[in-house]
């Protein structure tokens, strides 16, 4: 059974830091998603994890066991790269039955190619098993990179971005198929992203990284609902959180410097004028664009609208987030 | 229009590799079939001299044992040098083909300084009362071979360092996070893509090695005779122009099937084709 524990964990590369001071416990059988804008650190944290990096101080646990002096091999971890690193001299039938045939695990053949051919159907690329590693698409090679990870079953799986070379249906399929392998195996799985539907559907955990450090771990409608900061406020939801003056509203508690509004917290009807600048119909929402004394407003209304640029409609603050001067909420 | 002046400004190029080397090798080899005796009356001579047969053979050893040493030495050092932090690379590239920038000459008569009757090993040896008289090593095959090995180990690692550095890291890594212990990820990885720079730095050792004159010359001498060196003495101190000209034929003929048949190997292993 596979808790993973990072305690105290830093990693610099010369003066860049990788991570800093990250403290992280993943329960056993937890689906965390590592959410941060590039360079947060994010593949750091899978590769110090997979044992690709030695940290420079802390302390790494899978299962219970330090595993600071293990060589990645012997960490019984899967990862998938970002940038697929399939082995070009292979087929994907080979690339795939790599990790069973690895001397630790040995696996018998007829066993080793019906694992393959179950991962390859679960991933579409069956009908692609003989091509050349080289001589696939971006979202082939993907799949077939999921899918080195897939055959081992180990205790803990590391994904980095799995998902994101793949046109929107293969993508919602496959989210479905991991998540539910991962529910299967009962694995713990970290897994990189950028994608806010990945987060908020597959997570059972997130994690947001601010340059390297861990500022919130939690459930990801902890995380959206209390975000600790402007910072991690600003990671999950589409369209994004409305960061405006606090003055703009009456009500700010003292302190306050910004007022944070989701989309959906926005009353429509009361309160302040707004003019409408632009109205996008998404099939299953409206978004309003609206300008609030010169500042940018997106808010979310009926599908079947009436309204138009030019209009004028009130906005009223329903559930609204506080921050400091410096990012941090007021509660 | 392109293509004209593509043609147009390797004519130079190709005019002089004409002249200068396609038209007297032709006409070499083309002699060695009209000696007046029948086509092949000069081959039957060659293949008939027990002395030259075992000289072509020697010489195929030699370059055989040379290719294969230097494969393997020229690999390590090469797999060392691409995994260096980048800092240490080029640092320890140039220490590795310094040994190029002096001449062959130079380099094999260094040996002779090593391995002499009166040498730093022999010296030591008897110093140290190890063994009584000096060992014969020079004139030897073996002092051949160690002096060539030398010789060829930096193009060697010249020619892998290249090959291995184009491997990337992560696929590497992948292996490693997969499961495999080094030596599966050598085996299964390392190894398969690095193939075709093997083969390139073998056939580049061994048509070296087996067409080399000075280093057999300096470290073998009359009594390690080989193909470059039986050439050199039919055609300067002999004067025998018909039986150099078949060396030389056979010499080309050894080298053109050594390449075409290691292109072939390379054709066949290259990881990269589909
Ligand atoms: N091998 C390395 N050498 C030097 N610096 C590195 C190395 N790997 C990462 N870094 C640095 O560490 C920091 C974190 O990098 P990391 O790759 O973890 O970011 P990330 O969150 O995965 O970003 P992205 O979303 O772009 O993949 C960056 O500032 C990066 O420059
Ligand atoms: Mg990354």
């Amino acid at each position: 059974m596979a808790e993973v524990r990072l305690t105290g964990v830093t990693k610099r590369f010369g003066r860049d830091v990788g991570i800093e001071d990250v403290t992280l416990t993943v329960p056993d059988g937890a689906f965390v998603v590592l959410l941060g804008p590039t360079g947060a650190g994010k593949t750091t944290t899978l590769r110090l994890i997979s044992g690709l990096e030695t940290p420079d101080a802390g302390e790494i646990a899978i299962g219970g066991h330090v595993v600071n002096d293990l060589t990645p091999a012997q960490r019984d971890v899967a990862m998938v790269f970002q940038q697929y690193s399939l082995y070009p001299h292979m087929t994907v039938r080979d690339n795939l039955a790599f990790p069973l045939r690895s001397p630790i695990l040995k696996t018998p053949k007829d066993a080793i190619a019906a694992r393959v051919r179950e991962v390859a159907e679960v991933l579409h690329i069956a009908h692609k098993l003989d091509n050349k590693a080289t001589a696939l698409s971006g979202g082939e090679m993907q799949r077939v990179s999921i899918g080195r990870a897939l055959v081992r079953q180990p205790q803990l799986f590391l994904m980095d971005e799995p998902l994101s070379s793949l046109d929107a249906k293969l993508r919602s399929d496959l989210r479905i198929e991991l998540k539910r392998i991962q529910a299967d195996l009962g694995a713990t799985l970290l897994y990189v992203t950028h994608d806010q539907i990945e987060a908020m559907t597959m997570a059972t955990h997130v994690g947001v990284l601010d340059r390297g450090r861990l500022v919130q771990f939690g459930p990801p409608k902890e995380i959206y609902e209390n975000p600790a900061s402007l910072y991690v406020a600003g990671r999950l939801g589409l369209p994004r959180i409305n960061a405006l003056p606090a003055g703009l509203f009456p009500g700010a508690p003292a302190g306050a410097k910004t007022i944070g509004l989701r989309p959906e917290h926005i009353a429509q009807g009361e309160g302040q004028p707004a003019r409408v600048v632009r109205v996008e119909h998404l099939g299953d929402q409206t978004r309003l664009h609206l300008t609030l004394d010169g500042h940018d407003v997106i808010t979310l209304t009926d599908v079947h609208t009436d309204l138009g640029p030019g209009d004028t409609v009130a906005v009223a603050p329903r559930n609204p987030l506080y921050f400091d001067a410096r990012g941090a909420r007021i509660t | 229009m392109k293509r004209l002046a593509g043609w147009t400004m390797s004519a130079p190029a190709t005019l002089l590799v004409a002249l200068c080397l396609i038209v007297p090798v032709t006409a070499t080899i083309a002699a060695t079939f009209v000696t007046g005796q029948g086509p092949f009356a000069a081959y039957a001579a060659f293949f008939g001299s027990g002395f030259r047969r075992a000289v072509l053979i020697r010489t195929l050893e030699i370059a055989g044992a040379t290719t294969i040493l230097s494969l393997l030495i020229g690999f390590l050092t090469a797999y060392v040098v691409s995994r260096a932090p980048p800092r240490w690379r080029s640092i320890l590239i140039i220490m590795a083909v310094f040994p190029l920038l002096t001449g062959v000459v130079v380099r094999s008569f260094a040996w002779l300084i090593i391995l002499g009757r009166n040498g730093i090993v022999n010296n030591t040896l008897v110093g140290l009362g190890i063994t009584a008289e000096p060992l014969p090593m020079i004139y030897t095959q073996g002092s051949v071979i160690v002096a060539m090995v030398y010789l060829f180990v930096p193009l060697m690692v010249l020619t892998l360092v290249g090959v291995l550095e184009n491997i990337p890291d992560d696929v590497i890594q992948a292996a490693q996070s997969l499961g495999a212990g080094p030596f599966a990820t050598f085996r299964e990885v390392i190894f398969p893509l690095a193939v075709p720079g093997l083969i390139v730095g073998a056939v580049l050792v061994f048509t070296g090695s087996f067409t080399s004159y000075a280093t057999p010359q300096l470290l073998g001498g009359e009594r390690q005779m080989v193909m470059g060196t039986l050439l050199h003495q039919r055609a300067m101190v002999a004067f025998d122009w018909p039986g150099a000209a078949t060396i030389s034929a056979i010499m080309v003929a050894v080298t053109l099937a050594v390449v075409l048949g290691m292109t072939r190997v390379a054709k066949r292993l290259n990881p990269m084709a589909t």
